[in-house]
């Protein structure tokens, strides 16, 4: 077994360095195209990231009609807490809601001089609990805390989390049409430059045949060919969006930068680098196993 | 083989109703003129070509069974020279021969160490480690003889494997064949050369425009030619 290894890779070896020109080409044109399949999983996967980050963030916030009267507060946030989804409730006075505005503005805060705090509304922020956190449940709970009649107003970042959603969703849609197209290109390419090298072995190939080599000896050097080329397209692809990811991670202007500590910018996790690198290998395994069906008929 | 038929796909009927047997062990020279099918009968009994019609079996297995596939296994247990060498232009000597141990599951060292040892005793130790290019015709077709013999079939097909040898080596060649027929390897030659089926006493398969011959059937100066071995 280790022997009929060594006797593989040798041959595959043989065969690639024998035919380095295209076969360094067909790892650049596999490389090209896994790194734009994975420049787009990269996109998605951080914007879905930061979906995440922004949707477990989402809070409701319900205005009290002003006046409310005090004695009402107590059992509305008692019934509010019971609310199917709703996780903590916390009652923002119209002093609290002054106090928040004067840390806001700094040294500003005399734009709020003569502002009285009983001209802001009282309001509830209620978190939400986590499997309520998507779009569909929000509308669920929102919907309840609108027949609440002492509810002035209710407001939720909703329509922002939807539209950026809508957004993540194609990025993924075209990352997996690009994909499917770059598929086929990977397998027609690789199969190709195989079938060049098998019709540059020939001779070699029909002196294999006359000698009695079994078919395993005969194909399994090409198809570890195939292999060989996609696993390198694949790491080649990786290592370009690694470096690309470093360069644009080096050059956030720093007025982004403090936004950006709340939202990581991440780089593939090793489990989609993994799933990455085996997709390149097993299709450039399927393009030369298409080439020698097609040129490698046992004689 | 029993009634077996050849006819090329360009309507040329290469063999037309051969039957016979070989038996293990024994050393056999299929002559006749160009042209009259003896590559052909060859390349049929090594599974190179399928024949039109008719049955063969070969050591055992019924090879124009449908079902027949596995020629590789049959393979390795045969020699095969053919008329056109089929060497590697681009490898040595030793390689060339190595390598048909090599492909069929012998280590590099292994395969090479044997090679070495056919190559001496088919005089061509010197010569190793030339590229195959730098040899005359004659060289080349020891080397091919080599490559035939080094993983000890039990038969050997050789398609003319003297054509382009001198007298001397012809007799060392034939010598080669002789002994290994002596150790039980079976032996089919096919040649045109009348003087080496003179020379050596053994079983004579004349062929003529495709069918065995028996001498009476066609009388020509050819045939007449081939018959003088007897
Ligand atoms: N691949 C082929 N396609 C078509 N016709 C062929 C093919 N091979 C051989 N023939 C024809 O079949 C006939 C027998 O050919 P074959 O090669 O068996 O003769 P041979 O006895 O080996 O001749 P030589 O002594 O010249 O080698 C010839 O008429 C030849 O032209
Ligand atoms: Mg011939």
């Amino acid at each position: 077994m280790t022997f009929f290894l060594q006797y593989v890779m040798r041959r595959a070896f043989q065969n690639m360095m024998g035919n380095l020109f295209p076969n360094l080409i067909t790892i650049g044109i596999i490389a090209v195209s896994i790194l734009i399949f994975s420049t787009f999983t990269l996109l998605a996967f951080n914007l879905t990231n930061f979906l995440k980050i922004w949707e477990d963030k989402i809070e409701v916030i319900a205005y009290l009609k002003r006046g409310t009267p005090s004695s009402e507060v107590e059992p509305l946030l008692d019934r509010t807490r019971l609310l199917e989804g709703v996780e903590i409730v916390r009652y923002v006075s119209p002093y609290d809601a002054m106090n928040f505005m004067e840390t806001k503005l700094g040294g500003q805060k005399n734009l709020l001089q003569g502002i009285q705090p009983a001209l802001l509304p009282p309001s509830f922020e209620i978190q939400l609990k986590k499997d309520y956190r998507n779009p569909a449940k929000i509308d669920e709970v929102v919907g309840h805390l609108r027949e609440t009649a002492q509810f002035e107003e209710i407001q939720y970042g909703q329509e922002w989390v939807d539209a950026f959603s809508a957004l993540v969703h194609t990025l993924r849609l075209t990352q997996w049409i690009l994909g499917g197209l770059l598929l086929i290109a990977i397998v027609f390419i690789t199969s190709n430059t195989l079938q060049l090298t098998i019709s540059s072995r020939r001779e070699e190939i029909e002196v294999m045949h006359w000698v009695g080599a079994g078919p395993g000896f005969i194909r399994v050097p090409f198809y570890v060919e195939g292999l060989i080329q996609g696993l390198l397209g694949g790491g080649l692809a990786i290592l370009f969006l690694y470096l690309l990811h470093q360069g644009l991670l080096l050059h956030i202007p720093p007025s982004m930068q403090a936004w950006l500590a709340k939202v990581p910018i991440l780089f593939l996790p090793p489990e989609t680098i993994a799933w990455i690198l085996l997709g390149g290998t097993v299709l450039g395994f399927f393009g030369s196993f298409v080439a020698s069906t097609r040129v490698l008929r046992y004689k | 083989m029993v009634h077996v038929f050849k006819t090329y796909p360009s309507q040329i009927s290469a063999l037309s109703d051969i039957t016979l047997e070989i038996s293990s062990g024994e050393f056999t020279f299929v002559a006749g003129p160009s042209g009259s099918g003896k590559s052909t009968l060859l390349r049929i009994l090594s599974c190179a070509e399928k024949p039109t019609r008719g049955e063969v079996v070969v050591d055992g297995v019924q090879i124009t069974h449908p079902d027949f596939t596995k020629i590789h296994q049959l393979r390795r247990r045969m020699g095969i020279v053919s008329q056109d060498f089929k060497l590697l232009r681009d490898r040595t000597v030793n390689e060339n021969v190595a390598f048909a141990l090599e492909v069929t599951g012998h280590t590099r060292r292994e395969a090479k160490g044997k090679a070495s040892d056919m190559l001496r005793r088919i005089g061509l130790k010197e010569r190793e480690d030339a590229p195959i290019l730098a040899l005359s015709a004659g060289e080349q077709q020891r080397v091919a003889i080599a490559r035939a013999m080094v993983n000890s079939p039990s038969l050997i097909l050789a398609d003319e494997p003297t054509g382009n040898l001198d007298a001397k080596t012809t007799l060392d060649v034939m010598g080669i064949f002789s002994d290994l027929n002596h150790q039980g390897t079976t032996i089919v030659f096919a040649t045109q050369f009348t003087g080496l089926i003179k020379r050596f006493p053994y079983r004579l398969i004349p062929i003529l425009n495709g069918q065995v011959s028996d001498g009476k059937k066609v009388d020509t100066d050819e045939v007449r030619e081939v018959k003088a071995g007897e």
